[in-house]
């Protein structure tokens, strides 16, 4: 910590600010591009950081934390599809009800479990690779792999055609025989997954302990980072760097500057960032056309 | 057959409702059962220790009326304005800065709609003009001036007798009962009634309703949709504001450094509002259930030692089932169309 003055420090800050931020953009991605709109990213990372806590404390295997959080993504992920594929269900309203559940279950379920209201026991973390203060956790290096294969996937395979064309015009896909509901599913399912993950590294790899207000508002500045990256994975990582620095950058400033009250005008930093980077990329923003609109066979 | 389609609308509605709301409640059975308690017995405090406490119900409603009110307008020109928390911190203190200044509860109110009113309109620009999606701005709004009104009340406005509070509104400036209600709820429940006359009887109200049920449509019509737009949220703002307004002059009397009174608010109004399916009569029975609800868990973890955040997830899980019932109604109205096209 004694060298936190230099840039490299505040990128390799960055470097394990971004992952959740990240993380839950790609999933969302794969969600939105087969035309499924979740905005209950925050409350499936608040609860998968807390579901990763839970395992991670009673087997004290991070890795296992990992996979719960993990499992919970693909839960709340399946029940969210079910209700905006097959039930066509408000997408939005769905995603706020799982965002308020969540701020409610998670303090449930922390005074039950360590008789706390508002964090957990320390949680044995996930090891970092690197030397010294450069060093990176794996699940940022598996972020970066996760983009760029992800990239591949929707633009460069069938596969990845199939899915995009359920987002575009649902109708043409079903005529070419793409199974609409099963592929939207399917997306709205496995992307949560990855909100997921990045909830339960929150808790068992960047903190290492869960809190109720771990999350602050990342599951929305994900949100953005997914109209700002334009729908693609790659950009998706340029902008999940943008919002992890700007953290760092508040972080940094909150440990060297200290000073109580200021601290608090620091916080605001990732949030005016991100406020001002939807302002000025959101007017070239194209989202697939059938975002968010059930689709209903004929 | 209007007449009959209007009873069957609220039929339709009526069941959503109950339906929805015992989805949450089963639900929330389930997890008291998986803690050890009995649901019933739950049940039964929770609503008994409501009914005790009915001047905090009220109180506590007329704020969350509010909030689904900030909600619901702008859902009615098809907007989400998940920022009602913000706007009522903004309200909260522009109220608590004037009165300091002015004591006079008038006052107070109006800076706090005029506050409310400042803050959303950041999201409403941004959307109309940037074309920012307001879940995503409001919610950054919502971070940004919850630490910067802490910040203000740390640093500027402290009580140098009570560090973690703000200095108290002057006792002229305070709202308080008539007749054992609590006056905000009085104000809350006729700027409701107020809002029913304006979105369902006049021009303003029905544009900017027009624009939520078909863009398209109000267009061919002649209507701009940018101004009703930009207006449902401003009018939203004003509610929200109005609520932390009223939170400040009429029931803490001053704002404490976590903004703990206000904190949360915000977020129970959406649930509100989708209750009272975005009617303002609606929202004000909605507003009484769920702070009833609210009031009776704090009751509940007093006598029992039931954590009442599960009212909050329960109130979620009613959100995430009143999403479903429009499919239950697509499905009966289409079903009715066919059968109207065969007769």
């Amino acid at each position: 910590m004694a060298e936190l003055s230099t840039i490299a420090d505040l990128i390799f800050i960055a470097f394990g600010a971004m992952v959740p931020i990240t993380l839950a953009a790609l999933g969302e991605i794969i969600t939105e591009r087969a035309g499924v709109v979740n905005i209950g990213l925050e409350g499936i990372m608040l609860i998968s950081s807390l579901t990763a806590a839970i395992a991670t404390y009673y087997t004290d295997n991070p890795y296992l934390g990992l996979l719960a959080g993990i499992a919970t993504g693909l839960l709340i992920g399946f029940v969210h599809a079910l209700i905006s594929v097959k039930l066509k269900g408000n997408q939005i309203v769905s995603g706020i009800g799982i965002n308020i559940f969540a701020y409610g279950i998670v303090v449930v379920a922390l005074v039950y479990i360590w008789g706390n209201y508002g964090q957990s026991a320390p949680l044995s973390s996930i090891p970092r690779v690197g030397v010294g203060t450069y060093a990176v956790s794996p699940i940022f290096i598996l972020t970066i792999l996760l983009g760029i294969g992800l990239y591949f996937f929707l633009f460069r395979t069938t596969a990845g055609l199939k899915l995009r064309a359920c987002g575009e015009d649902p109708r043409s896909a079903e005529a070419m025989g793409v199974k609409v509901e099963l592929v939207r599913i399917i997306a709205t399912t496995v992307g949560a997954a990855f909100s997921g993950l990045a909830g339960a590294y929150m808790s068992v790899d960047y903190i290492g302990q869960f809190t109720k207000e771990i999350t602050s508002g990342r599951g929305f500045i994900a949100l953005a980072n997914v109209v700002f990256s334009n729908w693609n994975p790659l950009f998706a990582l340029v902008g999940g760097f943008i919002f992890g620095f700007s953290d760092a950058v508040a972080r940094y400033l909150e440990i060297i500057l200290m000073m109580p009250g200021l601290s608090y005008l620091f916080k605001t930093i990732p949030y005016l960032t991100t406020l001002v980077i939807v302002g000025i990329f959101f007017k070239r923003a194209r989202m697939p056309r059938a975002l968010g609109k059930p689709y209903i066979k004929e | 057959m209007f007449a009959k389609s209007i009873r069957y609308e609220y039929l339709a509605t009526a069941i959503e409702i109950i339906a929805s709301a015992s989805i949450g409640f089963l639900l929330a059975s389930i997890v008291l059962i998986v803690l050890g308690y009995d649901p019933i017995e739950a049940y039964a405090v929770l609503f008994r220790s409501a009914l005790e406490d009915s001047h905090y119900v009220m109180a506590r409603a007329s704020f969350i009326l509010l909030t689904g009110l900030a909600f619901s307008i702008p859902a009615l020109a098809g907007l989400f304005n998940i920022g009602a928390e913000g706007q009522m911190y903004v309200g909260g203190l522009f109220a608590l800065l004037a009165t300091l200044y002015v004591p006079n509860p008038l006052v107070g109110i109006l800076a706090g709609i005029l506050g409310g009113v400042a803050y959303s309109a950041i999201a409403g620009l941004l959307r109309s003009y940037r074309n920012v999606n307001e879940v995503i701005s409001t919610i950054m709004l919502n971070w940004i001036s919850y630490y910067v009104v802490m910040y203000l009340i740390l640093t500027r406005f402290a009580n140098p007798m009570i560090p973690h509070m703000s200095r108290p509104v002057p006792e002229l400036a305070r709202l308080g009962d008539v007749g054992g209600v609590p006056v905000i709820f009085i104000i809350s429940v006729a700027v409701a009634i107020i809002m029913y006359v304006v979105i369902y009887y006049t021009k303003i109200g029905y544009t900017i309703r027009a624009c939520g049920l078909n863009v398209k449509a109000a267009q061919y019509a002649g209507i701009d949709p940018k101004k009703p737009t930009v207006l449902s949220v401003l009018i939203g703002g004003g509610m929200a504001g109005l609520a932390g307004a009223l939170n400040v002059i009429g029931f803490t009397y001053a704002i404490d450094v976590l903004l703990s009174s206000m904190h949360g608010m915000g977020f129970d109004g959406i649930g509100v509002a989708l209750l009272g399916r975005n009617h303002p009569i609606g929202i004000i029975f909605s507003a009484i259930f769920f702070s009833a609800l609210i009031v009776g868990s704090h009751g509940l973890q007093m006598e029992m030692g039931i954590i009442r955040e599960l009212a909050d997830a329960t109130i979620g899980i009613i959100i995430v089932a009143l999403a479903i019932p429009y499919a239950y109604r697509m499905l009966v109205s289409y079903f009715r169309i066919r059968r109207m096209r065969v007769e």
